[in-house]
């Protein structure tokens, strides 16, 4: 049963207040859509779960094992994985390499018929399996934001993080990504989606978690965090702010 | 088909340099055979810096600091470390399975350094009656490779959080400070004077039937060759398991590799001390051939011909970067040769080096990974682009059906 918890999550750049004391949790494979305004503190927080960097207070728990204090790799091996805004494929290494990294780490063996298979596998599900020996500096932006979506494939972590996964990408592959999104999902997994592009994250996510500043404003189905007064005023911003 | 032409091409050169010493019979034999077992030890020096700097990443400047270590611990170790039947009552001595581990006292550089060290003093009161026997050099090299290592994990601890040029500045520092503290130690190291060194094989070898003394040319020669093949072996086998796939992670970025679940700091502390042990080897076999080394060895000119010669040859390969330092080292020495052009002499011992210059510059503007080491791609991924072209043919004509 996947159950990661957010307890009291503080961060701090010197008089910079980033987190100020989020909480929630993820029961099951929950499809999650996290957004907030530029400098809400979505990324911070995504930078914290993976481990790359630490909470000033507070903790994070998955499946009853403390990450907030680990590595990111023993993060990773705990069952959390990630993607990144920006694209960060391994440019000079093959889309097979790309995808063999996360395999191997997991203990897979290299030259085994069924670690072949399975990136294969991954590899025609996002349609990109004939640029298999191709490096991957060689892939269209977006074919590398679906290569970043196999190597989690390969790394079959319990939560998935996936940071601005429609950003620059063509309606076409967008497709492949939704696709990519529910079948996760429909396996077992818990996703958070972080994004900009409100449509997609409306109509994918089962709950939504709204940052604004550092607070977590708005927990809920989609439909009630629409109507949150406090949400609205986030993007919109209030009427006195108007007047002023 | 095609993709096997640099496994055949390597397969014959590798018969050449074989057989060379049996085959080469002209007046220069022993130049040229000096010649080739330099271009050996630099090979090893390109080979395992293009690992570490080509493969992972790791732009270390400090590489031969850790050849320096290995040639100075088994100098060192043959300098000073003796085994007596014997105690000497002179030197700091203590039982070693039933001998005496005799350590000579450091006494710098002087003139009379034969009657002044402890162990000559006491050697003389015996009057012949006792032997004295000098530590093995494969023990000698061996505590080489070990401290080379042991010097490459503490580095590599030290440079966890440092990329790019912090760590090029850093590991730069290291090695003009091991240079310092040579300099410097004088009454140890003997300085700008230089620590000899028994040849590779005091006694000469044997085999076949036939004896090579201590100055023959071609014990060294195979004995370089031999640990240049070792060590390719070795970094082949490694750069096609999953340590090559984790490293080059590495190189490409850090921190996407540690959330795909690699562990950054064991694999770069890793690339550090196996790549340092291979600098240490050739340090010292080079040390032990060459009977006497100095800290000129550290001089910066020196790392920057490795570098050189790895980026010539392509540091993202490195049989390519060992092929690119066979190359230059052997031109270098031929260009050597001096010329007349309508009665103006043309200078070759420095001309060879402007000549090194501008190949060194036209590879890095025009040719980024080599010169050799794109050839080796060109047949290593011959049909790539093919199979990419008709497999997106197949793909698009099944999409125009459904």
């Amino acid at each position: 049963m996947i159950h990661l918890k957010v307890t009291n999550l503080h961060k701090r750049f010197g008089g910079n207040h980033v987190l100020k004391g989020v909480n929630f949790e993820v029961n099951g494979p929950e499809l999650i859509g996290l957004i907030g305004p530029n400098g809400a503190g979505k990324t911070t927080l995504t930078n914290i779960l993976d481990g790359a960097i630490k909470p000033t207070s507070g903790t994070v728990y998955l499946a009853e094992q403390r990450i907030d204090q680990l590595q990111p790799y023993e993060v990773a091996l705990a069952g959390l994985g990630r993607t990144f805004q920006v694209t960060r494929s391994f440019r000079r290494m093959t889309v097979l390499e790309n995808l063999y990294v996360p395999a191997l780490a997991m203990g897979g063996k290299l030259g085994s018929k069924a670690l072949i298979e399975k990136a294969m596998s991954v590899l025609e599900f996002l349609t990109i399996d004939h640029l298999r020996n191709e490096f991957a500096q060689a892939l269209s932006g977006g074919q590398q934001k679906l290569l970043e979506l196999g190597r989690l494939l390969m790394l079959e972590p319990d939560v998935i993080i996936l940071d601005e996964p429609f950003a620059g990408v063509h309606p076409r592959l967008m497709e492949v990504i939704y696709a990519y999104i529910q079948r996760v999902n429909g396996e077992g997994k818990a996703i958070i989606i972080i994004s900009h592009q409100m449509d997609s994250i409306f109509s994918l996510s089962q709950r939504l978690l709204v940052l604004n500043f550092g607070d977590l404003i708005a927990d809920g189905p989609p439909d009630e965090v629409k109507n949150d007064p406090a949400v609205i005023e986030a993007y919109l911003g209030s009427d006195e702010e108007d007047a002023a | 088909m095609k993709k096997q032409i640099p496994n055949i091409a390597g397969g014959l050169v590798l018969i050449l340099l074989l057989i060379f010493p049996l085959i080469y019979r002209q007046a220069d034999y022993d130049y040229i055979m000096h010649v080739m077992i330099t271009a050996f030890f630099y090979a090893i020096l390109a080979a395992s810096w293009s690992m570490l700097a080509g493969y992972a990443g790791q732009f270390s400047f400090g590489h031969m600091g850790f050849m320096a270590i290995g040639a100075y611990t088994t100098a060192l170790v043959c300098h000073y470390f003796y085994l007596s039947p014997e105690p000497t009552g002179l030197c700091s001595e203590m039982p070693f399975f039933g001998q005496w581990l005799v350590v000579v006292n450091p006494i710098g550089v002087t003139s009379t350094t034969l009657t002044q060290d402890c162990l000559r003093q006491a050697m003389e009161a015996w009057g012949g009656s006792v032997k004295v026997t000098p530590m093995p050099v494969l023990l000698g090299i061996v505590l080489g490779i070990s401290f080379g290592a042991l010097a490459g994990f503490l580095i590599g601890m030290l440079v966890l959080r440092l990329r790019a040029a912090y760590l090029a500045l850093f590991t730069l520092g290291f090695s003009e400070i091991l240079k310092a503290t040579i300099s410097a130690e004088i009454e140890v190291t003997r300085g700008q004077a230089g620590l000899e060194l028994p040849p590779l094989y005091p006694d000469g070898v044997s085999f076949f039937g036939m004896h090579f003394s201590a100055t023959d040319k071609i014990p060294p020669y195979y004995s370089m060759l031999g640990l240049l093949i070792l060590c390719l072996l070795i970094l082949g086998w490694l750069a096609h398991s999953k340590f090559g796939l984790f490293v080059r992670a590495l190189r490409e970025d850090q921190d996407a590799a540690a959330a795909l679940g690699v562990n950054t700091t064991r694999y770069k502390v890793l690339v550090f001390t196996i790549t340092c042990a291979m600098a240490a080897a050739a340090g010292a076999v080079q040390g032990h051939y060459v009977q006497i080394i100095t800290p000129n060895m550290l001089f910066l000119l020196q790392m920057s011909l490795v570098v050189a010669m790895a980026v010539i040859g392509g540091i993202e390969n490195f049989v390519a970067a060992a092929i690119g330092a066979i190359v230059l080292q052997v031109m270098l020495e031929l260009l050597r040769n001096s010329f007349e052009i309508g009665g103006v002499e043309v200078d070759m011992t420095i001309w060879r080096l402007v000549f090194f210059g501008v190949l060194l510059m036209v590879t890095l503007r025009f040719f980024r990974n080599g010169l050799i080491a794109p050839i080796i791609a060109y047949f290593g991924r011959e049909g790539v682009a093919a199979e990419t072209v008709s497999k997106r043919a197949v793909a698009s004509g099944e999409e125009g059906r459904s």
